[in-house]
């Protein structure tokens, strides 16, 4: 274990020097996603001709493994000036004081989705610039539906008709509705959480004060979403998949629904183009509205960033609305930027549609532990190891020491 | 007494070296596990939550198995592949080589390869076995909780039994060509052969690897990250990638070091009790 922590930090250090020690004055380091690079080249050059005097230089992260390397230059005080991170990882920086307010480059609020904002706010301040936001959708196989019988155009809207349909597509070797069950926790929270939304449970309150993961709201919801696989109609390889993983059984046919974002649409489009695509709401319980969690990117600058004030002025430059449109993979979090050319492809239309449905998931400083208390009870029901009221019962007693 | 003083002169620099490399890091655990994030004093309350925490068990049982099972099959397969690459065959240099590759693949590599051919829809070895009909479907081994833990440790073993190998086999290079003939003179079979001269002879070596891959194993993390992250449900949970997770995804700096300080003490404890039973007796080395 020793050797271990000696080597990371030395991995680190030797990573920060590489990455960091260049920054001069009037300097503005960005890390960026590597999915981000094209595009913030672009809008670089543009800020460059804006403003003489600042230099920014770009280095592009991937995503495996980001918390962990931003929570490490975080820490370290050798950060860069400006980085892309999730919206839902903002407010653990910002109680940790590891990131400053960017209240004065963010303006004209009222033209951002709130729950972006929302995101972002810890102690009446903003501590990210929300660019990028997402949801998921149901992505289905319109060549499968018809197969057997059902019609795409008239999807399935209540969980009842949508497990109905998972059965029926549920036939030669091919499962119906895929779900997740391994892979990185965050991907079963996208999926499994919104649905205990749409009843009134979840795993903890929206304060953080109140565990609701036992709740019978949320243990129907589990039931819901852990019954798919139960029942035969998700494969059998469901406890090691993760989002990209059915993707990937979708892509190859064997799954006919999946719940994601807008962002796989491409690939399967480009790795398969046999497949009639089709995106569908998210299913809600008889009589409720339906529930996604709102994802996405903003942008912070760290407290030990060198250049803060240059800093500021690029995030205020990327706040712009019509920058906003250009930088998002996905949809941007301003309002008046949707109306850009690039979002009117009418297979994006639900994915918009359920934009006004999205939630930010709970801020708590141990949620990571709390997701992942939550998630080996998934497992634990997935395998057969525990009933649903079990899981979630001993989920509940490990999350409220948490709290 | 000059002479001494002179001589700690001479090793200052490397001592100062040693001293920011190992026993700072140490220290500042050990610090760490008894500070809050804001790194105020909170006592034991670290080691109170960390071992109230429903994985922390799991996790050492695991990590008992995890290493006593990768141990014993790596230096058994060790030894064997060493004494079969010790005989005179046609095309020796090369089947040593090729029983080097899976020490040498990167650690990451082969993981990954393996989450692949293992994969329940996608994976060759599920392909291989349905294929001519030796299973009727797809065994789930990353997804089944009786499996998961002996695949991780077969993988392991297939990673390191090459090593264990290489080392014995340069220690069977060195026994002196007059015991065989000894031997041979006395009637002793291949068996015996191994038994009373290549075995004694190799002891030492053997102690020494095992004391190694004890410590390897121990604080291992690749294999199993790289595939099931320590799931599902905790089933491949080891104590170090429980320590991993908590600093690093649960953000959790002071209970992360009170587990590494549990969990150094107990590996300290292991370690001590191997060399003094094993390792410092000279008679039996030899």
């Amino acid at each position: 274990m020793k050797t271990m922590t000696i080597k990371l930090a030395m991995a680190a250090t030797a990573s920060f020097l590489a990455m960091s020690a260049s920054a001069w004055a009037g300097q503005v380091v960005w890390w960026t996603p590597n999915f981000n690079e094209a595009r913030a080249r672009q809008l670089v050059e543009t800020f460059q001709a804006a403003n003489p005097g600042v230099t920014v230089k770009l280095e592009t992260t991937t995503t495996d493994g980001l918390p962990q390397r931003i929570l490490t230059a975080l820490q370290s005080g050798a950060a860069p000036d400006v980085i892309d991170v999730q919206h839902a990882w903002v407010n653990g920086y910002a109680q940790n004081k590891l990131v400053v307010p960017l209240d004065e480059a963010v303006t004209e609020r009222e033209d951002y989705i709130p729950a972006a904002l929302q995101y972002n706010t810890w102690n009446g301040k903003l501590w990210g610039a929300p660019y990028r936001i997402e949801t998921h959708a149901i992505i289905i196989n319109r060549g499968d539906f018809k197969a057997v019988g059902l019609d795409p155009d008239k999807p399935p809207q209540t969980w009842e008709a949508f497990a109905d349909a998972a059965k029926k597509l549920t036939v030669n070797g091919k499962s119906g509705f895929a779900i997740t069950g391994g892979g990185e926790v965050g991907n079963t929270i996208f999926r499994s959480l919104p649905f205990m939304w749409m009843l009134g449970g979840g795993i903890i309150s929206d304060d953080g004060k109140k565990v609701l993961v036992d709740s019978p709201e949320s243990e129907k919801a589990v039931t819901f979403y852990t019954d798919f696989f139960k029942n035969h109609l998700s494969p059998s390889s469901t406890l090691e998949n993760d989002g990209t993983a059915n993707r990937r059984l979708f892509i190859a046919e064997k799954v006919s629904m999946y719940q994601s974002g807008q962002f796989d649409i491409q690939s399967i489009r480009k790795e398969n183009p046999k497949i009639d695509i089709g995106v569908i709401p998210v299913p809600h319980p008889e009589g409720a509205k339906t529930a996604v969690i709102l994802g996405g990117w903003s942008l912070v600058v760290p407290s030990s960033a060198k250049n803060p004030d240059e800093a500021k002025k690029l995030v205020a430059f990327l706040s712009k609305s019509e920058n906003q449109a250009i930088l998002t993979d996905t949809f941007p979090a301003r309002i008046s930027a949707m109306n850009a050319e690039r979002f009117n492809d009418p297979i994006l239309k639900v994915f918009k549609d359920m934009l006004p449905f999205g939630r930010p998931v709970p801020a708590h400083p141990n949620w990571v532990q709390i997701s992942q208390a939550y998630f080996d009870g998934i497992q634990r029901i997935l395998l057969g190891d525990e009933s649903v009221k079990d899981a979630m019962d001993g989920a509940a007693s490990e999350i409220e020491g948490l709290l | 007494m000059q002479k001494q003083s002179t001589g700690y002169l001479f090793i200052l620099p490397a001592l100062m070296v040693l001293g920011m490399l190992i026993a700072y890091p140490v220290a500042y655990t050990g610090l760490l596990s008894v500070t809050d994030n804001a790194g105020n004093f909170v006592g034991l309350e670290n080691f109170r939550r960390v071992l109230a925490a429903r994985a922390t068990p799991i996790a050492f049982w695991n990590t008992l198995w995890w290493v006593l099972g990768s141990i014993i099959f790596q230096v058994l397969f060790g030894v064997m592949a060493a004494i079969l690459l010790n005989q005179n065959f046609r095309g020796r240099a090369i089947v040593r080589s090729v029983t080097l590759v899976p020490w040498v693949v990167p650690g990451i590599v082969a993981a990954t390869t393996w989450a692949w051919m293992l994969h329940t829809e996608f994976g060759i070895i599920n392909y291989m076995l349905t294929a001519p009909g030796l299973i009727d479907k797809p065994i789930g081994w990353l997804t089944n909780g009786n499996t998961v833990m002996p695949v991780m440790i077969a993988i392991n073993i297939w990673k390191m039994f090459p090593f264990v190998a290489i080392m014995v086999l340069a220690g069977l290079q060195s026994i002196p060509n007059d015991l065989y003939e000894a031997a041979r003179i006395d009637g002793a079979s291949f068996w015996e052969e191994v038994w009373y001269v290549m075995l004694p002879q190799v002891r030492s070596v053997i102690v020494a690897i095992t004391l190694l891959l004890v410590i390897w194993a121990l604080n291992h993390i690749t294999i199993i990250y790289a595939i099931t992250r320590g799931g599902p449900a905790n089933k491949t949970l080891i104590t170090p990638i429980q320590i991993f997770r908590t600093a690093f995804d649960g953000m959790q700096f002071g209970q992360a070091a009170a587990l590494s300080v549990m969990f150094f003490g107990v590996a300290i404890v292991i370690v001590f009790i191997y060399i003094r039973t094993l390792a410092s007796n000279p008679e039996e080395a030899r």
